[in-house]
């Protein structure tokens, strides 16, 4: 059985959503995608099915989010309930449904992206979470987390400062570069919040990206067995400070053992541990 | 993010409230002409919302795409964009602004649909809380009856018919309404809002709505403008 954040939308039944609902959480250009691309199809020749969807995406509003923005024409409270409306109608139409027909459902950013754009655009962050109160909790989230110096040299190097990536309707400066560097600091912090209160998976984003995936990997075989999961999951949390890494606990069947291994022996730096800095 | 109640505007917000038919349109119309004669600097409020919104809700209702939570949603984002486009800016330059409608229509529609009570009120916490809020009561037959002289048939959302209370829309209507009374029953004590009893000849419900109007308008005087 899965729960919510809080609140329960009508008619949403939460018994036997048998599926798994996947998480990869991240700043803009930490590479997401790529993973998730690797996942699904690492994920459906191990003979899962896979129902991958992110951000305004929905049937009901992806389009209208994407002219909103192309127009910057919204206010931010305006903005963050319209990225709701899509969320809630991507959640009743699409993610629900796999979930209840066993589908393993990969999300590229859930509702912390949403939370976390909209307080550091300056709104209310209990009203923030309490809008996303009717979210199905994940069975994991993981973060790819990378530091604002790390991130600049790949966005610059690939597809440029993008509008609303750089925050720029959130700061004066006319300096894109000072903006995005502002902006995406804000946002890692208030990742860095939601981490700890959520429990993420944390995975150091600045390795090669193969080793990302394994990594990736690992982590979403744990969950995928089930029990083996709820162990090192449960540690993180009220711990605090003190256990500042959750060490790979050895996986149970031999293929992941052995992934397991070669992700320890390929880099033992990293690793998915809790953030707890 | 300043929430209900936190605002400090120096304009003045008037919102009416009710069910279709209860005749609370004509009175705000009313009203809308008496304070322009009187030279206030009064504006109502026309629900235009950016197009991008409006498309979006319309497609939705059109295909019947909405479930209670979207459309809960959706009207959300409309309000928020109508509440930061035009009923903020225009409180903050120190107009009287009226409502047809305003948050607790959504309150009393989206909890008739089932969602949380709590939660929809939470998700509105941003709005302006009104100088004063009319709720026009009517007992559910005299709406109909008025309705039913003015047009034909119920719209789909309308008479609550993605609810499947019933397949008659007439019915499926008396029966969604009939909750909508009773969540604007129980907001009346909750926010405060003033009753007007809409089976009242219209005369009389405007010279009521005038008289509380007139008390709330001491300090916006100082803020008319040439009509």
């Amino acid at each position: 059985m899965k729960l919510t954040n809080g609140v329960v939308l009508p008619g949403m039944e939460l018994t036997d959503l048998v599926g798994k609902l996947i998480v990869i959480e991240g700043t803009d250009g930490v590479g997401r995608s790529t993973q998730i691309a690797l996942l699904k199809e690492w994920l459906e020749q191990k003979g899962h099915a896979v129902l991958d969807t992110g951000l305004s995406r929905s049937g009901l509003v992806g389009k209208g989010i994407k002219r909103a923005k192309e127009g910057h024409t919204l206010g931010r409270i305006t903005l963050t309930l319209f990225y709701a409306t899509d969320f809630s109608d991507r959640l009743e139409h699409e993610i629900v449904p796999a979930l209840r027909a066993g589908f393993v459902v990969l999300t590229d950013r859930y509702i912390y992206s949403l939370i976390a754009r909209a307080i550091v655009r300056g709104l209310d962050p209990l009203w923030v979470r309490s809008v996303y109160g009717f979210a199905i909790k994940p069975d994991a989230v993981f973060y790819l987390r990378i530091g604002v110096d790390d991130l600049i040299p790949r966005v610059v190097f690939t597809r440029g400062f993008d509008y609303w990536e750089s925050g720029m309707d959130v700061y004066t400066t006319e300096d894109m570069y000072e903006s995005f560097r502002r902006y995406q600091t804000s946002m890692l912090e208030q990742f860095d919040h939601l981490a700890d209160e959520y429990k993420f998976k944390v995975i150091d984003a600045t390795p090669d990206p193969r080793k990302i995936f394994e990594k990736l990997r690992n982590g979403i075989t744990r969950v995928l067995e089930g029990e083996s999961q709820r162990a090192p999951l449960e540690v993180a949390s009220p711990a605090g400070g003190s256990a500042g890494r959750t060490t790979e606990s050895p996986a149970q069947t031999p293929e992941a053992g052995a992934k397991a291994a070669a992700a320890e022996a390929a880099g033992s730096d990293g690793g998915i541990m809790d953030l707890k800095v | 993010m300043k929430r209900y109640g936190e605002h400090r505007f120096p304009g003045r917000l008037f919102v009416v409230e009710g069910i279709d038919g209860s005749g609370k349109s004509t009175q705000l119309m009313l009203l809308h002409q008496w304070l322009k004669s009187e030279g206030y600097g009064v504006v109502f409020s026309e629900w235009n919302s950016s197009l991008v919104v409006k498309d979006t809700t319309k497609r939705g209702k059109k295909k019947k795409l909405l479930t209670p939570s979207t459309f809960c949603l959706i009207h959300a984002t409309d309000f928020a964009d109508r509440m930061e486009r035009n009923i903020i800016p225009l409180l903050k330059a120190g107009a009287i602004v009226l409502c047809d409608r305003y948050i607790y229509t959504a309150f009393a529609r989206d909890i008739a649909r089932g969602l949380d009570p709590a939660w929809v009120r939470e998700l509105y916490s941003f709005a302006v809380k009104p100088t004063c809020a009319f709720y026009f009561r009517v007992p559910l037959e005299v709406s109909i009856t008025r309705l039913h002289a003015a047009r034909s048939g119920f719209k789909f959302y309308e008479a609550g018919l993605d609810l499947g209370l019933s397949e008659d829309p007439d019915e499926s209507f008396r029966v969604f309404q009939g909750r909508i009374i009773e969540e604007y029953e129980k907001m009346v004590p909750e926010f405060g809002l003033s009753v007007i009893d809409a089976t009242l000849p219209i005369e009389g419900q405007q010279e009521l709505m005038r008289e509380h109007v007139i008390s709330k308008l001491e300090r916006a005087k100082q803020l008319r403008v040439a009509p």
